[in-house]
This record gives structure tokens, C-alpha cells and sequence, in this order.
């Protein structure tokens, strides 16, 4: 007699999504693994649970594209958080002054752009594969014209670009233009 | 032979291996055309012209086409696990590949399948996640700038948009403290080269040298100019440089080659890139002590 082991999971992730609902948590599931994004059903653990009883354990570098997935498709859920840590994304922006462009640093991404033209001269920093893809699509358009990366992004770099962007809006504006 | 790992942003590329060259503002990898912009693509772009100056082999490059969906990226680690063993590399750099932290523990335990192991070297995305598993210590050098040092100092950060924010207010006059707080963790590579406006070179949470000159701040603004330094230090290990000697020359040429380009926020990488055969004609000798290159076959 043989005996199948059911094969076991080798994901390891490193966000979870909590949802109210239990059916919530199993459909989001679904979906998410119908876009190929790795996941497995969790139980939270206690110091992060709220609301139901079940989580879909997501990698966290992928937060932004799940959102905008669930965006679109009305998945209800209540949050996403990072396993460990104290759950927060970096809100602080610096900005550094090239006398012709500013430089608006938010966490790992910086964006420049020129003070006169509002067009965006540069992108550096990060490290997730759509930076590069977003350099290309930004690089050398004005500031209202540049696509969004919460847009067209997948990733947290993407999620810092697309801070970046809404700090320089913010100061082009603050220019009087 | 050095293999550089990482993705490209052009969506249906394949994944595509092969000897890299320079077409012009090209790079061409087996037959696919690749520009040279910042990401992976601007990495291999100053190994290559680093490796041609030297006399040594072109590196070897592994590129596919992701634009951030992870799906390609995918198939690299799994073609890495698969193959790397009969690869055998004498370095191998990992760049922009989107984390997954089991698929990268199982590329460092198809390393060790090698007959030889080679220099591990991991920068952007991949030393995220090489942080984020636990497996710093298993990779030779990390290229983080001032935001990544953070976020190798901090136990609980799987990426730098969660680092804790008095890590990110962090002056970078602390800088030192952030090494020791990262090596006690161990959040770091064996080597550490460090960007920013001071360059750091540090062995096992000892600095080993400071890099302030030539000052070009400009160069942060410029997207690749961090891919550079990744690619200079790869192929001078590659060319068998001590590895801390391959971090000073990297941090040394890229800002001479930002000087040399006179470099404004809006310079594009591949003029950067550029500039490195006149920086190494004017000043490899004197920074390396060797003063001539080998003729190879």
C-alpha cells in the first residue's frame, strides 16, 4: 500500500492579508493564484490578527500589484501588513536641492526633475525589476505627464517611485506652476 | 568566468544567455538587442568594458524580459537552480530579479553543488532577499547605498519601504553604526561597498577604507550609477583583484567617471559608462599597482 503525501508548499512569504470574512480569505486565494502570484492560506498569528480566523500569506515586495488586482476586481479585505516589524511603510520624503532640479527621495527611490521644465531628468535607487521597466516609461516626461508606477507597477519600489512623483507634483506646484 | 544574473525591461524577452557585447548604445546578448539603461542592463554594460580593458573574458550574461510581474524572474531562479552547478562560475552576480526567498535558498544550495564556489556577489533585489532569508552571509559582497545599509540593519525588514523610519532619518554620519548594527545581525555580506556620499569599503564589520573623492553628488540623481559600481567590482574580482582592492578601484573609477562626465542630474548612465576605459588609462595603474594588462589569447 502506498501512501501519498499531499506535496507541501515550499513558498515562503513574507506579508499576509487579513481579511473580516473567512470566504473572503479563500476567494482572494483563488484569485490571486489565478495571476500566478505565489500565496498559501495561513492562520494569522496572534499579534497580527483581526478580523476572521484565516490569511493569504502573499510575498510582500508584490503588495502594490495585489492591491491594484484587488482594486479592480472588488476583493474586500482589510489590510495587508509585513510578517515582522512594526507594519509601517515609510512615509518621510527628503529632498535635495541641485540649484536646477530637486532630487525627492522616498525610501529607496529617488526622482529628479528640472525646476524650470517640470520634465523628470532621472530615476535611481531600488532594486525590484519594474524600476528599470519605469525608468524607461518616465524618464524625460513633465511630471504630468509621467504614468504613475501605481499604475503600471507591480512592487514597493514601485509603491516609493510612485511617493516620489507625488512629492515632486507637490513641489512643481509650490513653484507657482 | 563571470555570470550576471538579473531581468531587462522589455516584457517578451526570453530568457536569453550568452557572452555579452557592446552594439553601439547596445548591449547584445545571443542575438537579442538589449539598450543600455539603467537596471541589470547598465551592470553587465561596465563589467563588459571593464573585461575588455583587462584582456578577460566578455561576462556571460543571463537576462529575461520582466517589467515587475515576477513571472520571468521566475524561471531565471529555477534555470540558476537547475544549471548552476555545470555553469560553475568564478563569480556570479545576482541583480534585479524579484525576491522569493525559498527560490533563492535553493540557488544558494545549488551553489554549493559547484566544484568550485564562486564569489557571490548580490545587489538591488537580490540582496533584499538575500537579507530577507537569512543568507547574507553566504554572499561575498553586497553594493548597498545609504537607504539599503538601513535596511541591512534592521532584524525585521524583509524591504526598504518597511524599514523602521528612525533607521531612514538616520544621518549618514552614522553610517559606521549601521555597519556593526548589520554584521551583528547578520544582515551583511562578508564585504560591504557602501554608496553614497561617503564610500564605504567594510570586511566583517571592520571599515577598511573611506572613498570621498572626486565629490560628485550629481551622480545619486543618476538612475545605474549603483549597477555601475556592481559591474566594476564584479569583473576586477573576476580579473582576480582581492576583493577589497575590487571595491576601492569600483568606488574610485565610477565617481572618476562621473567627473569626468561632468555630470549633471540629468546624465544618462551610458555616458557614465563611457568614460570608464579613459578613468582606467589615466589612473588603474596607480590605484591597482599592477601597471600592465595581460594579453590573453
Amino acid at each position: 500500500m502506498m501512501f501519498k503525501r499531499k506535496k507541501k508548499s515550499s513558498f515562503e512569504g513574507s506579508g499576509l492579508i487579513l481579511f473580516d470574512k473567512v470566504e473572503e480569505a479563500i476567494g482572494a486565494e483563488k484569485i490571486l493564484k489565478g495571476e500566478n502570484y505565489p500565496v498559501k492560506l495561513v492562520a494569522p498569528p496572534p499579534t497580527l490578527r483581526k478580523g476572521c480566523d484565516l490569511a493569504v500569506e502573499i510575498n510582500l515586495v508584490e503588495q502594490m500589484g495585489i492591491e491594484r488586482l484587488f482594486e479592480k476586481k472588488d476583493i474586500l479585505y482589510l489590510e495587508i501588513l509585513p510578517l515582522k516589524g512594526d507594519g509601517e511603510l515609510l512615509e518621510i520624503v527628503k529632498i535635495t536641492d541641485f540649484k536646477d532640479a530637486f532630487m525627492v527621495k522616498a525610501g529607496n527611490m529617488k526622482l529628479t526633475f528640472d525646476k524650470n521644465t517640470g520634465v523628470i531628468l532621472n530615476a535611481s535607487g531600488g532594486g525590484c525589476p519594474d524600476i528599470p521597466y519605469l525608468h524607461v516609461r518616465m524618464v524625460g516626461k513633465k511630471l504630468f505627464e509621467a504614468p504613475r508606477p501605481k499604475e503600471i507597477g507591480f512592487t514597493l519600489c514601485a509603491l516609493m517611485m510612485d511617493r516620489a512623483l507625488m512629492e515632486c507634483r507637490e513641489l512643481w506646484k509650490e513653484g507657482g506652476n | 568566468m563571470l555570470l550576471i544574473s538579473g531581468t531587462v525591461p522589455i516584457k517578451d524577452l526570453p530568457l536569453t544567455r550568452g557572452a555579452a557585447k557592446l552594439e553601439g548604445e547596445f548591449l547584445n546578448i545571443d542575438g537579442s538587442r538589449i539598450p543600455c539603461t539603467q537596471g541589470t542592463a547598465a551592470l553587465i554594460s561596465a563589467a563588459l568594458i571593464t573585461a575588455e580593458y583587462l584582456k578577460i573574458d566578455p561576462p556571460q550574461a543571463l537576462v529575461v524580459g520582466d517589467i515587475g510581474d515576477g513571472k520571468k524572474s521566475r524561471s531565471l531562479y529555477e534555470y540558476l537552480i537547475k544549471n548552476i552547478s555545470n555553469l560553475s562560475p568564478d563569480v556570479l552576480a545576482l541583480h534585479y530579479i524579484l525576491p522569493d526567498i525559498a527560490l533563492m535558498k535553493k540557488i544558494c544550495e545549488a551553489v554549493e553543488g559547484c566544484p568550485k564556489k564562486p564569489i557571490m556577489i548580490a545587489d538591488a533585489s537580490s540582496m533584499y532577499v538575500a537579507k530577507a532569508a537569512g543568507l547574507a552571509a553566504k554572499f561575498d559582497i553586497f553594493t548597498p547605498d545609504a537607504t539599503e545599509i538601513a535596511f541591512l540593519a534592521d532584524p525585521d525588514a524583509t524591504h526598504p519601504a518597511y524599514i523602521n523610519k528612525h533607521l531612514f532619518e538616520t544621518d549618514v554620519t552614522r553610517t559606521p553604526e549601521l555597519l556593526t548594527t548589520a554584521y551583528q545581525l547578520k544582515g551583511a555580506a562578508r564585504l560591504l561597498l557602501v554608496k553614497g556620499s561617503i564610500d564605504y569599503v567594510v570586511r566583517d564589520g571592520n571599515i577598511l577604507e573611506t572613498i570621498t573623492e572626486p565629490n560628485v553628488p550629481e551622480l545619486e540623481a543618476i538612475g545605474g550609477t549603483g549597477d555601475t559600481i556592481t559591474g566594476l567590482v564584479a569583473a576586477f574580482a573576476d580579473a582576480e583583484l582581492e576583493l577589497h582592492e575590487a571595491a576601492i578601484i569600483a568606488a574610485r573609477a565610477n565617481r572618476m567617471a562621473g567627473k569626468y562626465a561632468q555630470a549633471t542630474p540629468a546624465t544618462r548612465i551610458r555616458q557614465i559608462i563611457a568614460q570608464f576605459p579613459a578613468v582606467f588609462k589615466k589612473h588603474l595603474c596607480e590605484w591597482s599597482g599592477a601597471c600592465s594588462v595581460p594579453s590573453h589569447s
